[in-house]
């Protein structure tokens, strides 16, 4: 049974979603979910998301909303970002070619964390963090 | 770049390699990324056949965005024929690089700064040598 201990709303604007990211790694490390040296891994996902729903779910429109909870048991972490977009499938997005600009959100958090999915009546992307324990 | 805004790199010319030290992770945050783009951009336009070492020491990871920026930059350095490397990379960061498959794109170097100069120049060096070896062209 996850237990939630974090939950935040912000407008889709890169500036705000930088201090919920913040505030969401600290909780991360709070909770024991990360250790330190861990921390980038876990940082860079949540970023992705994050920007993922600010700029292509949410068109970077500031009316718009992005809450991203964070919820644990004793397998992981489990990680929703919620927008107001159109949704989309992280199974259907190929890996880019090397000289694609873009693209390369979804492939680092398909490594880095299990269960990506999109889950579309709740228009969230939903992942998790597999027990990483501090030491 | 924007007029007043602070650099986020520290460009320093050492013999024939300009050395760009990133100045912390946060340069490379989501609102500043665009930025870090264009100041390396402006720099290459300005210095064609520039042969840039990226110095990565300040930073322990760095996101999608970034890399889209990098890429960019390469095309550009390819497009003036200068060279780019990449420097005091840690292991995270060339893992993200190689996730990516962006480690057959990039020369990365572990080895800091100094090495890292060390290393372009001994590129430019061989460079030469087989710009001297190639056949001349027939008027």
């Amino acid at each position: 049974m996850y237990e939630s201990f974090f939950q935040e709303e912000f407008s889709s604007t890169i500036d705000a979603m930088g201090e919920v990211l913040n505030r969401a790694v600290q909780a991360l490390i709070q909770q024991g979910c990360i250790p330190a040296d861990r921390e980038p891994c876990a940082r860079l996902c949540l970023e992705e998301a994050l920007v993922n729903a600010v700029e292509h779910g949410n068109l970077a429109d500031p009316v718009r909303k992005v809450r991203v909870e964070l919820a644990s048991d004793d397998e992981g972490c489990r990680i929703r970002v919620y927008d107001e977009g159109n949704g989309f499938h992280p199974d259907k997005v190929k890996d880019p070619d090397p000289e694609q600009l873009g693209g390369r959100g979804i492939c680092l958090i398909r490594h880095y964390m299990t269960d990506v999915e999109y889950l579309a009546e709740k228009h969230c992307l939903q992942m998790t963090l597999p027990c990483m324990p501090v030491e | 770049m924007s007029g007043s805004k602070e650099p986020l790199l520290d460009f320093e010319v050492i013999g024939r390699v300009t050395l760009a030290t990133i100045r912390a992770s946060s340069v490379l945050s989501a609102s500043n990324v665009a930025d870090f783009g264009v100041e390396l951009l402006d720099y290459i336009d300005a210095h064609p056949g520039l042969a840039l070492v990226i110095n990565f020491e300040n930073v322990d990871y760095l996101s999608s965005s970034v890399l889209t920026e990098l890429l960019r930059v390469n095309k550009k350095i390819n497009e003036v024929k200068g060279r780019l490397h990449l420097c005091a990379v840690s292991k995270t960061i060339r893992e993200i690089f190689s996730i990516t498959n962006l480690d057959r794109v990039f020369i990365l170097h572990e080895d800091g700064r100094e090495a890292g100069v060390r290393r372009m120049e001994r590129s430019l060096d061989i460079a030469a040598s087989e710009a001297a070896w190639e056949e001349p062209k027939s008027s």
